[in-house]
């Protein structure tokens, strides 16, 4: 008994105290991960999103590759079955259509005779009809000369009434006739009279008409020539303005090109020294910001174009940006230069400003 | 950014110093455990053992037959350590001399002998915990404070310090004094409660040395009388 009892070794209580530790480990790395998603819900989203969407659709898509070939072969053994199937059908069909073949030759024979009964049945009613048609026809024939008797008989009468209704209408169309003739007679007389006076009006008319068309004419040649002058003289002027301009606008680029590398170094400048480096930085890491300002140089929207990787060193430029708003030298700026920068990309390195 | 800012990480990317003194902290934390383990084990064995043996001494058995039968002198603990060296000590001195003072000397000597090394034995270790309870504060304040010097020497080096640039240097530091305090504070407690145990164990045994001093006072009181007589 006092033997059991005497030491206590240290194996025992190693194992304990290294396995507490180990636990409260564990337990202080492993509630890290479980807390973050609850954390970054809000934050990030669609980035969470996308990583466990690719990772699950990997495992999705090899399930789905397994299940298609599992299908594509359950696929080829039923078309294979198919086959199968089709052949029996084809044979079944073949004899299938064997019997119909002699059903329809039986159906032939059969329409054959019937058709042949019903030819012989046409045939009389045809006769039948015919007979009718030619006991019709004979009671029109009958019909028709009576009614051509009558015809002729109106017929003579009609042309008797006519032969005497013309020799009046003779009469009386002559004596009409002479009377026009004699009044047409004297409006032709009366309107050549007419037509001669407006020709020579006319005549008169035109003379003028072509008189005053050629004094225009000539007194428009006369402008056009002293026009045509004048615009030689202005375009020669306006070359020389032109030219001028030109180097005007050459000079005003390149004032706005250096007032914009000017502005573009200040807003770096201004950004870099409202910038904390965080300590996890590296000279390797570069962040490109790309910045939207209004004329008035304050900032709309400052968003990171390429990440460096770090997401702190990312927020970092970013709030620096943003204390670093806004860049009143954007007033100063000449418009071009302004529309210019309205939107634009800066891009740090902690070695620029190290 | 939790990422950059969970504990690991921030213990991974903290200054060689601070890192020692974390893995300091942590070596003193898991010897402190195991000083705890292993002397809650030993504590209350001696407590049941103890329990047993005066059940024993108690019950009426004759003090020669307990000699005998408990096994040999190495392996003895506790009362039963105490009671063997006293009894030995008692047995070793009647034949040779008369007086029983000098007998109740001798067995009393015997007897506070073997108790400051029950004494020694129960304590073993518990002043490593004394020591990890009392100092390991200390070292980590040292590493957070060494972790914060850091920090403002690399703070001059930015042109604006803002809550975002000290923020993870200074968290980074703290953990240094977290894991001090997580090494201490099961050392005090538990210091606190294995020293009481042991103590009163140790109270025990010399209760029952004064009980056995008494009995073989009686013997000897009553052998005097027979001489005498």
């Amino acid at each position: 008994m006092a033997k059991q009892e005497r030491r206590v070794g240290y194996g025992l209580p190693v194992v304990l105290a290294v396995g507490l530790h180990v636990g409260i480990l564990l337990l202080s790395v492993l509630r890290w991960p479980a807390s973050e998603p609850e954390q970054t819900s809000s934050a990030i989203v669609q980035a969470t999103l996308v990583s466990t969407e690719t990772a699950t659709d990997q495992a999705q898509r090899a399930k789905e590759a397994q299940a298609r070939a599992a299908e594509s072969q359950a696929q080829q053994e039923k078309a294979q079955e198919q086959e199968q199937q089709q052949a029996e059908q084809q044979r079944r069909a073949e004899e299938q259509a064997r019997e119909r073949r002699e059903a329809e030759q039986q159906a032939l024979q059969e329409t054959r005779q019937q058709a042949e009964q019903e030819a012989q049945r046409r045939a009389e009613r045809a006769e039948q009809q015919a007979a009718e048609r030619e006991a019709q026809a004979e009671a029109e024939r009958q019909r028709q000369a009576e009614k051509a008797r009558q015809q002729a008989e109106a017929e003579k009468q009609r042309q008797a009434e006519e032969a005497r209704r013309q020799a009046e209408a003779e009469k009386q169309r002559q004596a009409e006739e002479a009377r026009r003739q004699a009044e047409a007679e004297k409006q032709r007389q009366a309107e050549e009279a007419r037509r001669q006076a407006e020709a020579e009006k006319q005549r008169q008319a035109e003379e003028a008409r072509k008189q005053a068309e050629a004094e225009k004419q000539r007194q428009a040649e006369a402008a056009a020539r002293r026009a045509a002058e004048a615009a030689e003289r202005a375009s020669e002027q306006a070359l020389a303005s032109s030219i001028a301009g030109e180097e005007q606008a050459i000079a005003n680029a390149k004032q706005a090109a250096q007032a914009a590398n000017g502005f573009k170094n200040l807003v770096k400048r201004a950004v870099e020294q409202a910038w904390n480096i965080p300590p996890g930085a590296t000279n390797q890491m570069r962040a490109v910001v790309s910045l939207e300002l209004l004329p008035t140089g304050e900032l709309v929207n400052a968003s990171i174009s390429q990440s460096s990787g770090n997401a702190s060193f990312d927020r970092s430029v970013l709030q620096a940006v943003e204390r670093a708003a806004p860049f009143r030298e954007m007033r100063e700026l000449p418009a071009a230069a302004q529309r210019q920068f309205r939107e634009f990309n800066l891009d740090f390195n902690p070695e620029d400003v190290r | 950014m939790n990422e950059s800012l969970s504990i690991p990480h921030l213990i991974m990317n903290a200054s060689l110093v601070v890192q020692l003194v974390m893995l300091l902290l942590i070596a003193a934390s898991i010897a402190s455990w195991v000083v705890i383990f292993q002397r809650s084990f030993v504590l209350r064995r001696a407590h049941k053992a103890h329990r047993t043996f005066e059940d024993r001494f108690w019950s009426g058995v004759d003090l020669n037959e307990l000699y005998r039968e408990t096994p040999a002198e190495q392996d003895v603990l506790g009362a039963e350590h105490i009671f063997r060296s006293g009894f030995r000590e008692f047995n070793r001195l009647l034949p040779k001399t008369r007086s029983n003072q000098a007998i109740l000397d001798g067995v009393q000597r015997a007897m506070r002998v073997a108790w400051s090394r029950e004494e020694e034995r129960l304590n073993q270790h518990l002043i490593f915990l004394a020591t990890v309870a009392s100092s390991s504060p200390y070292i980590g304040l040292f590493g957070t404070v060494w972790g914060i010097m850091g920090s403002f020497m690399s703070l001059s080096m930015a042109q604006q310090a803002t809550l975002s640039t000290v923020a993870p240097w200074i968290a980074e530091a703290l953990i240094a004094t977290a894991m001090g305090l997580f090494a201490a504070i099961p050392a005090v407690i538990f210091y606190n409660r294995l020293s009481a145990q042991s103590n009163r164990l140790l109270g025990q045994y010399e209760d029952f040395a004064e009980e056995f001093h008494s009995i073989l006072h009686r013997n000897l009181q009553g052998r005097g009388d027979r001489e005498a007589a």
